[in-house]
């Protein structure tokens, strides 16, 4: 018996310290942007702008096809099921559960998915092949050169994305609401979604794309970086700092809809 | 920076500078033996001076280099940099204070997603206040300097060994440090190579000798023509050879 509490009490300080570690891996992080030097700004500008575009632009497509997917489906399948009941009823769906929910949730995944993995695995390959050392080595803080710029980008990146899939969202919605309503005219169709809508869906997704960037950026890049032995603690850095990412993720979506209620 | 932060760094900085030792180990356990108190590593590394520390792989010689950037602490024993007992530094103040040091750790540690020129660029963006076109115009120098300009686009991976070397080279005396300790640097090099890259490397941008520390198992003889003093590691302790 009390080894199986010994061993709970055990797992439960782990996640602790680990939570521990993360908190100041994120303070280290953003007190770092303060040192940058004069021409390291705008290094780090050119190095966040690359991040950018390979976390937000090169993610377009696969979002706007999953986001297009994703609200038709769903308003396609509640006008045809709850049409005859409540005709207007797909508007809260839409702005609820696609835009409020479903749209930043699959965003974040999309990003952990691509970028993230990238992100654990080479912060991780930085640190077996010696890279961290040298940086350290030469005065450089390795929390400006690799941490500060994914996390600006990450950041940044989900946040756009965050409001495309909300406009491919809202377009393919009135396909979808065409579609299981059986004809549907534009203005009628945007009269019910901006009804439901209110600022607070505006600073929800601000802060989400806020808070999900820097959870995919810090998660995987802590775990990235925790590497220690080898090339065969890589793919392991990445699970669990995907796997990290996505439980924070999950819990902060739950966090929101407390919050906001 | 605090008040307090920033006087720990003044003194770092201030502290015997103008008369203390570049680096000095002192009493150091190279090879972990607690109970052979008689088998310790002191040496002392004048200003100017070219140093090579030689010893057999298990000698413990290939942990002098952290230990003088304070990459690690010893197991018993300090090094001593321009005063300051450098691994005791915090660690924004011991950052700071490596940018008056090069390092070439053993290998090369040059940034693999990186050009060799952007390589070379690195601690003059990050860890100087240089503006971009003087950053630029010393990348440009360094490179010529150590016939880098044909494989400056290159990635370490597409460089053969010498022209990495030469590379980890130029980025450890990009700022002109005033100590550069190297590892092992001339593994795998030809003797001409290993001369003109110690030629290199031991010489300021004033034209100066700037103090060299570098570690190996062993030396060419045209790389010992070039050396002010050689050590070996036996037992752990520092003996003096014929340069």
């Amino acid at each position: 018996m009390t080894a199986v509490v010994a061993a709970i009490g055990q797992s439960g300080a782990r996640r602790l310290s680990v939570l521990g570690g993360l908190a100041r891996f994120a303070l280290r992080a953003l007190a770092a942007a303060g040192r940058l030097s004069r021409t390291g700004r705008w290094v780090t500008l050119r190095v966040l702008i690359n991040q950018i575009r390979f976390t937000a632009l090169q993610a377009v497509g696969l979002v706007t096809l999953l986001a297009a997917i994703l609200s038709f489906l769903v308003i396609a399948q509640t006008s045809r099921q709850l049409g005859a009941v409540a005709p207007n009823f797909f508007g809260t769906i839409m702005v609820v559960a696609v835009i409020r929910e479903l749209g930043p949730l699959l965003t974040a995944l999309i990003v952990v998915s691509r970028s993230g993995t990238a992100i654990a695995a080479e912060m991780a390959t930085n640190r077996v092949l010696g890279e961290v050392t040298a940086l350290e080595a030469m005065g450089i803080d390795p929390y400006i050169y690799l941490v500060l710029p994914r996390m600006l980008g990450a950041i940044v990146s989900v946040a756009c994305l965050m409001v495309l899939f909300d406009g491919v969202a809202l377009v393919s919605g009135y396909i979808g609401a065409n579609v299981g309503s059986g004809g549907m005219s534009i203005g009628h169709y945007s009269d019910i979604v901006l009804s439901t809508l209110s600022a607070k869906d505006v600073w929800l997704t601000v802060a989400k794309g806020i808070t999900f960037g820097a959870a995919v950026a810090l998660f995987c890049s802590y775990h990235g970086l925790a590497v220690k032995a080898g090339p065969t603690e890589i793919p392991q850095a990445v699970t669990r700092g995907v796997v990290g990412t996505i439980v924070a993720i999950f819990i902060m979506s739950a966090a929101f809809v407390a919050i906001a209620a | 920076m605090t008040p307090a932060r920033a006087s720990y760094l003044a003194k770092a900085f201030t502290f015997g500078v103008e008369t203390a030792p570049p680096l000095v180990f002192k009493d150091l356990d190279l090879r972990d033996r607690p109970d052979h108190p008689s088998h310790r590593f002191n040496l002392t590394i004048e200003p100017g001076e070219v140093m090579a520390v030689v010893g057999d792989e298990d000698s413990g010689v290939g942990d002098l280099g952290s230990y003088a950037l304070g990459l690690r602490r010893p197991i018993s024993g300090q090094a001593v940099v321009f005063g300051a007992a450098i691994v005791d530094l915090p660690y924004y103040d011991l950052l700071v204070f490596r940018r008056r040091l090069g390092y070439l750790q053993v290998g090369d540690g040059l940034l693999q997603n990186l050009t060799l020129r952007d390589n070379v660029a690195l601690p003059l963006r990050f860890a100087s206040d240089h503006r971009l076109a003087q950053v630029e115009g010393r990348v440009t120098q360094l490179m010529d300097d150590l016939h880098l300009r044909a494989v400056a686009g290159l990635r370490p991976a597409q460089a053969n060994e010498e022209d990495r070397r030469r590379t980890a080279v130029a980025r450890a005396i990009a700022l002109d440090p005033d100590l550069v300790v190297l590892e092992a640097p001339f593994d795998g090099l030809t003797g001409r190579a290993a001369v003109d890259l110690l030629e290199h490397a031991s010489r300021r941008e004033d034209g100066s000798r700037r103090t060299i520390c570098l570690t190996a198992q062993e030396l060419v003889p045209s790389v010992r023509r070039l050396l002010t003093r050689v050590v070996k590691v036996v037992d752990g302790e520092a003996v003096d050879e014929a340069p």
